[in-house]
């Protein structure tokens, strides 16, 4: 009885559809959606210990996916639903509109929030977070990551940290270096390592409590690792020449390293549990590098195996190797987005240096950056930025630019020179 | 119920559904047309736009909706802010244009560029459409009924496109599906969402894209027989060909 009346209604909703006319809309314009994030209202006694609404309205600019709306453009400044109106924001073009309130009891500081569609007036997500006061930048980077999430479908990158080597020159004597880790906005920066020697490619581990890096220290190049939170650290590798690259697996229990203890520079894998080593490559040329796959089965490397460094990747089960990069005479320093599909290096195309995406599906190359002597790239851990560095004027310094091309910006500089950037993975709350 | 009631109850029911079907059915089989956007083989109209009425000095930013031909003023009257008539007259048709709003911004701060190079791609969008809508009038004294509601339907593929930000989880091959009401004004009076893509930020998109959209003006020109038959109500399936992956 019920199927013959789905059926009537079938034959009816058919006779309706068919005389419908249907359009199809294959591309876009793909412009920033225009957000209006308002100042929050602090509910707390005294003076708020961070500005909320800006943080999170610089983060979402920066993303290149949003454009903020100026505050002085605002014509009102709601902080609850109550107050807010949406003609007022239509009038302004803002597609979006974010509101929230700050309240701070006991050491611990509370963000509640709401974001509203302007275009369709309706609230699509009503949220709060809360942590201590010392963390407020942190929590505002939450809120923005939670507003990119649910505008973009990808979760956000800037509750995230930065890790990267300046290097204060000190005329007639060693350059100090400084393993310093900051907020992914360039904020809050603290200093991990001071040293006199040269620092190296740090790293983090899968899960964003340990990093490792490379260090002169002992006046020749050993590989460490150190807990951020304690600052113990261990000196993993000790042996004559390279000892270089270190490279967690994403289960966190391997770590993939260059040495040259045996005359030439190879790949090796660590067990980092009972540092027992494993040798991957064995060539005449120089392997060097080493970047895991995120499903940890194969690993990519810089070879110049072929004459000219390019790279390679060694599948860890069949212990083959394949060549990955064609274009151009110069491709190094390969690092993977978390789903796998794009690797960031260091390109050279008519004699300059570029950061360049290769799409593993289609095979296709793209440069991203217009600077010059670009190098150590380094990726968001949701694909959609990559960080590195770059010279500007005499200095490195660090920069970014979206996997898409398209939004650029430059971290604050402190002094000196900035290199070898690593983002980190999302980390635990 | 016994059955001896309810099974030819029931075969009454089809016998008229199917009736119904057979009457409302459209016997034309040239319907159900599916346009698609690519290869738009329109000719190019060029027009040079005057940077002055890109980035007049102050007041900006205008809204992109002002340059749109409104069919009659709105019936309430705006709030008293200070406000200044739309620069460019149409010559078309004669006044009631919307008054377009203008915020008391004086300096356009110059940290944050991004808001200040929207809108003005927004007011050379509003620009463009203009141009769409006075090409398709001038086409439109020559064109037959089916060639007109044919630019119809593709002005209001250039203009949605033109509207349609897709997120960045975005991938070529997601396809959703929605249904517009019209009415002869040309205003859109409601977005359904009939068939997701299974991500709602695309979803949003799409809906957003309309939304922006507001209002396709140029419809009042069709034959209310023609926009009855074709335009009050729309499928609009959004199937992104053209992103990097």
């Amino acid at each position: 009885m019920k199927r013959l009346l789905m059926a009537l209604a079938l034959v009816l909703s058919a006779a309706s559809a068919a005389a419908q006319l249907t359009i199809e809309i294959s591309q876009g314009a793909d412009n920033p959606a225009a957000i209006a994030v308002v100042p929050f209202a602090w509910q707390g006694a005294g003076v708020a210990p961070e500005e909320i609404a800006s943080i999170v309205d610089r983060d979402l600019a920066r993303s290149g996916q949003f454009a903020p709306i100026a505050r002085a453009d605002m014509l009102g400044n709601p902080t609850t639903e109550a107050e807010v109106f949406y003609r007022d924001w239509r009038s302004l073009s803002a597609e979006y509109l974010l509101i929230g309130r700050v309240s701070a009891d006991t050491g611990l500081l509370r963000i509640d929030y709401e974001l509203f569609d302007v275009v369709r007036q309706t609230k699509v997500l009503t949220n709060s977070e809360s942590g201590p006061i010392s963390d407020a930048r942190m929590l505002a980077h939450r809120v923005a990551d939670a507003v990119y999430e649910k505008l973009t479908g990808v979760p956000g990158a800037f509750a995230t940290k930065l890790l990267y080597i300046s290097v204060n020159r000190v005329p007639g004597a060693n350059d100090h270096s400084r393993l310093t880790m900051s907020d992914s906005d360039g904020a809050r920066s603290v200093v991990l390592l001071d040293t006199h020697e040269p620092l190296l490619t740090p790293t983090w581990s899968p899960d964003g409590k340990n990093i490792a890096y490379v260090s002169f220290e002992t006046g020749r190049p050993a590989i460490y690792r150190q807990e951020i939170a304690t600052g113990r650290r261990e000196q993993l590798t000790n042996f004559p020449g390279l000892n270089s690259s270190p490279a967690w697996s994403p289960d966190g229990k391997t770590m993939a390293m260059v040495l040259s203890k045996d005359g030439n520079a190879d790949i090796y894998l660590m067990d980092l549990a009972t540092q027992k080593l494993t040798q991957l490559t064995r060539h005449y040329a120089i392997d060097t590098e080493p970047a895991w796959m995120p499903d940890g089965r194969s690993l990519l490397f810089t070879s110049d195996r072929g004459g000219k460094p390019q790279i390679y990747r060694y599948d860890l089960s069949s212990g083959k190797t394949d060549r990955v990069t064609y274009e151009g005479t110069y491709n190094a320093r390969a690092r993977v987005s978390q789903d796998g599909r794009s690797v960031v290096m260091v390109h050279q195309t008519a004699g300059r240096f570029h950061i360049a995406v290769l799409d593993l599906v289609t095979n296709r190359l793209q440069i991203l950056t217009s600077t010059d002597l670009d190098e150590s790239p380094s990726i968001a851990p949701n694909g959609s930025m990559v960080l590195y560095a770059t010279k500007d004027q005499n200095r490195s310094i660090l920069a970014a630019v979206a996997v898409d091309g398209e939004a650029k910006f430059m971290l604050p500089a402190s002094k000196g020179d900035v290199r070898e950037p690593a983002w980190s993975p999302y980390l635990p709350r | 119920m016994p059955r001896i009631i309810v099974r030819p109850a029931l075969v009454t029911l089809l016998i008229h559904g199917v009736l119904l079907y057979l009457l409302m059915a459209n016997w034309d089989t040239s319907d159900r047309e599916v346009i698609r956007v690519k290869p738009a083989p329109n000719v190019i109209n060029a027009r040079l736009v005057d940077v002055s009425e890109i980035s007049k000095p102050t007041p900006a930013p205008v809204k992109p909706k002002a340059a749109t031909v409104k069919p009659k003023p709105k019936p309430k009257p705006m709030p008293p802010k200070p406000s200044v008539i739309a620069a460019k007259p149409k010559a078309e048709k004669p006044t009631p244009t919307r008054v377009p709003q203008t915020q008391p911004q004086t300096k356009p701060s110059p940290v944050k560029p991004m808001p200040n190079q929207r809108s003005s791609r927004d007011i050379l969008a509003a620009i463009v459409r203009d141009e769409l809508a006075s090409v398709d009038a001038q086409e439109q004294a020559t064109a037959t009924a089916d060639e007109m509601s044919a630019s119809f339907v593709s002005l209001i593929q250039r203009t949605v496109v033109n509207y349609w930000s897709r997120p960045p989880s975005a991938r070529n091959g997601m396809e959703c599906e929605l249904s517009i009401q019209l009415i002869p004004t040309g205003e859109v009076v409601s977005v359904t969402l009939i068939r997701s893509s299974g991500n709602p930020a695309f979803d949003s998109s799409a809906m957003n894209a309309v939304q922006k959209a507001g209002a396709f003006p140029e419809l009042q020109k069709l034959p209310s027989r023609e926009f009855e038959k074709n335009f009050r109500r729309l499928t609009l399936i959004f199937k992104p060909e053209d992103l990097r992956y």
